[in-house]
């Protein structure tokens, strides 16, 4: 496979947000496909961070560990980033005083490095420019050392500063200087083929589409607390609420803001909240209560490595136990994962369905690489997924109803509900136990009966929701992965890249993870000899939950709990030596 | 018992309303104690309600854990018995979703000064349009009599067998800090004057936060009903009380030891609930609820391409 991997280095408000996006749709209009990560590592002083982008004339889906190309835009992104640099690979940067710098003269001879170093600083100041403009000179030194046209690069920089108008003449100047410059090892280093078509296809992160998705189905109220990296839900759902209309409610704490769509989701509204492990934990005892009164519920859980505080801006799939298992009592529950921005779009619409129709909660599970990093996706189909509701609303229908009907003990453990107010037949949501109207019973031939009522829905939703899929061959693989969350993205990359070699990898995902299906997961481990489960975790949660859930046993297992995504190189090295 | 002043106009109506009335009434089994004061708060509202032309079909009642809470199946119309403390959060979920229904909260001293003390101070900043009840009978009674943040200092209770160390709050003090749209107080003891205030409360629209000084038989001794008596006033005896005026009603809310003010205590017409604050929402007429159904979404996600 094709793909070159660049790394844009430097402190928090040198611009790397911009000169990030402005690579990234460069490339993109280019028509290349992209995989763009942010990373901010707390453990470097003054808020460092850096922006990774892959991109190939393939479609890509992963993130690579190792990189082509490092711009470091100031002192310790260039010492801190060299060791990801490829055998070879290449390092734009701007500091003068790199001769001093006795490990990197080491690293580049032993390493074969190629440094490419342009006096940025005095460049920007000779066209009147800030040290600032250190970030376009070296771009442009980027877009020379990659071998792309100058024309599109230029065209970006002028959309993304288009509000500045009298720094962005600095800026083009800065832009092409450094483009031209003519300092030692200043050449084409790369030679990228070039897509041959400009697909229409979106540049998008998982917040942003789940997002998207919540708007298109009718979401119209949403409440969280902040909490990295649920976040930028909350900041975009409002930054267009006068878009679509929706009502967007910062609450005073967790609890707040899962009783509060709860009240909303009760009132026959569709009501989202979103937050992270911890924020969850919170709110358990709301999930409880929406199980108890059978009220439809969704919850977005943005994973981030615990326990406690963890690691806020780092990624994890740590958190499906908790999403199975929380909250006091027993009663049924729906555990999504999503994968990309496609399934963050289809998959919060199918979780609003799932909650409405069976009146249960709905635990919807991200991770920080799937809700922050950017991908291509085609643009999302609308009104692909029908929206379902399971009320109640003809007048007709309304006025037979009885008040025993809202929690009727039926077979399938669905009973009916109307939005309050609709219908004179009126009843009580009771957090109490409970009988058919809703009134508090204690009663020995009773409160069995409705336990049981509420727990039956599980075995009407397992036949509902769809079988894991399977990517790749479907059997004899020489190696076989099963996983949940962002462990799809890589092995997509890796079974073309294997059967290129001649190697047969299959991939088992799980969309949904509770109820567990299992048919087709049995099917799978039959006709497949070598199984590892994948997981961003230490326990191998998935793993456990599927050997108890069936007779299988998974003790061949890849699991990773350090806050990074799995990447490419790592996944590939397990499977050399797995094979 | 002078103070105490029917109002005949209001008794008349009721009886001419008696069917509307009747429509509340629920053959279930009250589970309060002979002579809480919790029968007297659910008979006070349901006359409101009566009055105020509120039927079952326009209303959602939302109630906390506690004593207050185990009225929530004994009324007849939707009702929402949701977590301890977490009263608000839910009803102010609902009525942003449902404007047209009037929402009412109902909540005991311990959620609402303990558990959820947080959802009353951004409640009442947030003016989320509803009626609160706060039952405040000073103890944790369904809980077998424990101490709450409004018991008086030194009083001798279930799990503070010494007597209460920490100092009370007086719940109209606490609220009127916040600037409030509505405060009112009132006592089990007068089921006139509670009608009046839970009338002022539903007409009111935003947040109405009504303070019941309740009558707990079998826990509170310190402050029986002849305890109040002694000492309620109506404040609007006081003729030259001025309920817009926050200062005045500060002073009037903070002597609980010798006169105690009932009434509407502080009123501010002029605020602007939750719902209109919304600047996106001011040309929507139409309520979340009716609102569900697909977005076009195509014009945001052009920003991606």
């Amino acid at each position: 496979m094709n793909r070159t991997v660049l790394k844009i280095t430097g402190e928090s408000g040198m611009g790397l947000a911009s000169v990030g996006s402005i690579i990234a749709k460069a490339l993109k209009r280019a028509g290349f496909s992209i995989q763009l990560d942010r990373e901010y590592p707390s453990l470097i002083k003054g808020g460092h961070s850096n922006v990774q982008i892959d991109f190939s004339i393939e479609a890509l889906h992963c993130l690579s560990k190792e990189v082509d190309i490092v711009v470091a835009l100031d002192r310790v992104g260039l010492l801190e980033y060299l060791k990801t640099l490829k055998e070879g690979g290449v390092l734009i940067h701007g500091y003068e005083r790199h001769h001093l710098m006795k490990d990197l003269e080491k690293q580049v001879k032993k390493r074969k490095l190629k440094l490419v170093y342009l006096s940025a600083r005095q460049i920007a100041y000779s066209f009147g420019g800030s040290v600032l403009m250190t970030n376009m000179v070296l771009l442009g030194a980027l877009w020379k050392v990659l071998g792309l046209g100058f024309k599109a690069l230029e065209e970006q920089v002028k959309e993304e500063y288009a509000d500045k108008p009298n720094l962005l003449q600095i800026d083009l100047k800065c832009l092409k200087a450094g483009f031209e410059s003519k300092e030692p090892g200043h050449q084409t280093h790369f030679r990228i083929p070039q897509p041959k078509q400009k697909p229409r296809k979106l540049l998008i992160n998982g917040n942003e589409a789940l997002a998207l998705g919540a708007i298109h189905c009718g979401v119209r109220t949403y409440y969280a607390y902040p909490m990295s990296p649920s976040s930028s839900i909350l900041t975009d759902l409002a930054n267009w609420s006068h878009e679509s209309g929706m009502i967007v409610k910062q609450g005073e704490d967790e609890i707040t803001v899962a009783n509060m769509a709860l009240g909303s989701m009760f009132m026959g509204t569709r009501a989202l909240a979103a937050t992270s492990g911890g924020g969850y934990d919170l709110m358990t005892e709301t999930i409880s209560l929406a199980g108890m009164t059978e009220t439809p519920f969704v919850i977005v859980i943005a994973q981030r490595p615990g326990p406690a505080t963890g690691l806020p801006t780092w990624t994890a799939q740590s958190d499906l136990n908790l999403a199975l298992y929380s909250s006091h009592g027993e009663f049924a529950r729906v555990v999504i994962a999503v994968s990309d921005p496609t399934s963050c779009f289809d998959l919060i619409q199918h979780a609003m369905n799932l909650a409405e129709e069976f009146q249960i909660p709905v635990v919807v599970l991200t991770e920080k690489v799937i809700a922050e990093s950017e991908t291509m996706i085609d643009p999302p189909q609308l009104k692909k997924i029908p929206i379902k509701r399971g009320l109640v609303t003809l007048p007709t229908e309304l006025k037979k109803l009885q008040s025993s009907d809202r929690f009727k003990i039926t077979k399938d453990g669905v009973s009916m509900r109307w939005i309050p107010g609709s219908s004179p037949a009126f009843y009580f949501s009771n957090g109490d136990e409970h009988w058919e109207d809703g009134v508090l019973t204690e009663r020995e031939d009773q409160v069995g009966i409705m336990y049981d009522k509420r727990i039956k829905k599980l075995k009407t939703i397992t036949k509902t929701i769809p079988e894991p899929r399977i990517f790749g061959t479907k059997k004899n693989a020489n190696i076989s992965f099963i996983g949940w969350g962002s462990s799809k993205g890589v092995l997509q990359d890796i079974i073309p890249l294997a059967k290129s070699k001649g190697i047969s990898i299959n991939y088992l995902h799980f969309d949904y993870l509770w109820p567990l299906k299992t048919k087709t997961l049995r099917q799978f481990c039959t006709d497949n000899p070598n199984i590892h489960v994948l997981e961003g975790n230490h326990t191998g949660q998935l793993a456990q939950l599927m050997e108890k859930e069936t007779d299988l046993k998974f003790p061949q297992r890849f699991n990773k709990f350090n806050g990074r995504p799995f990447f490419l190189e790592e996944v590939l090295e397990y499977i050399k030596k797995e094979i | 018992m002078s103070c105490c002043q029917p109002n005949p106009k209001a008794l008349k109506l009721l009886v001419e309303h008696s069917e509307d009335y009747e429509q509340f009434e629920s053959e279930e089994v009250l589970t309060w104690c002979t002579g809480c004061g919790n029968f007297g708060i659910q008979n006070a509202l349901k006359r409101a309600l009566t009055l105020e032309g509120i039927g079952i079909q326009d209303m959602l009642m939302c109630f906390d854990i506690g004593c207050s809470g185990n009225g929530s199946d004994k009324i007849q119309g939707y009702t929402f018995h949701g977590l301890h403390g977490r009263v608000l959060p839910i009803a102010s979920g609902a009525v942003i979703a449902n404007p047209k229904l009037k929402v009412i909260a109902s909540a005991g001293d311990g959620a609402t000064f303990s558990e959820g003390v947080n959802h009353l101070i951004h409640a009442v900043r947030n003016d989320y349009p509803m009626l609160f009840i706060i039952h405040n009978n000073m103890n944790y009674g369904l809980t077998t009599g424990q101490a709450s943040a409004t018991t008086p200092n030194g009083v001798p209770m279930n799990a503070s067998p010494d007597g209460v160390t920490a100092d009370p709050l007086n719940p109209c003090e606490l609220i009127l800090s916040l600037n409030p749209s509505f405060l009112a107080r009132t006592f089990t003891g007068d089921v006139e004057h509670m009608t009046e205030m839970f009338q002022a409360g539903l007409q009111h629209k935003g947040f109405a936060c009504i303070e019941v000084m309740q009558i707990c038989t079998t826990y509170n001794h310190a402050t029986p009903q002849e305890w109040y008596w002694e000492r309620v006033q109506y404040i609007r005896d006081n003729k030259k009380y001025d309920r817009t005026d926050i200062w005045a009603a500060k002073k009037a809310a903070a002597d609980m030891e010798n006169n105690i003010n009932l009434g509407i205590l502080f009123e501010d017409q002029k605020k602007v609930n939750f719902l209109n604050r919304l600047e996106n929402r001011k040309q929507i007429n139409t309520t979340p609820v009716e609102e569900v159904g697909y977005y076009d979404i195509s014009r945001l996600t052009k920003a991606f391409e």
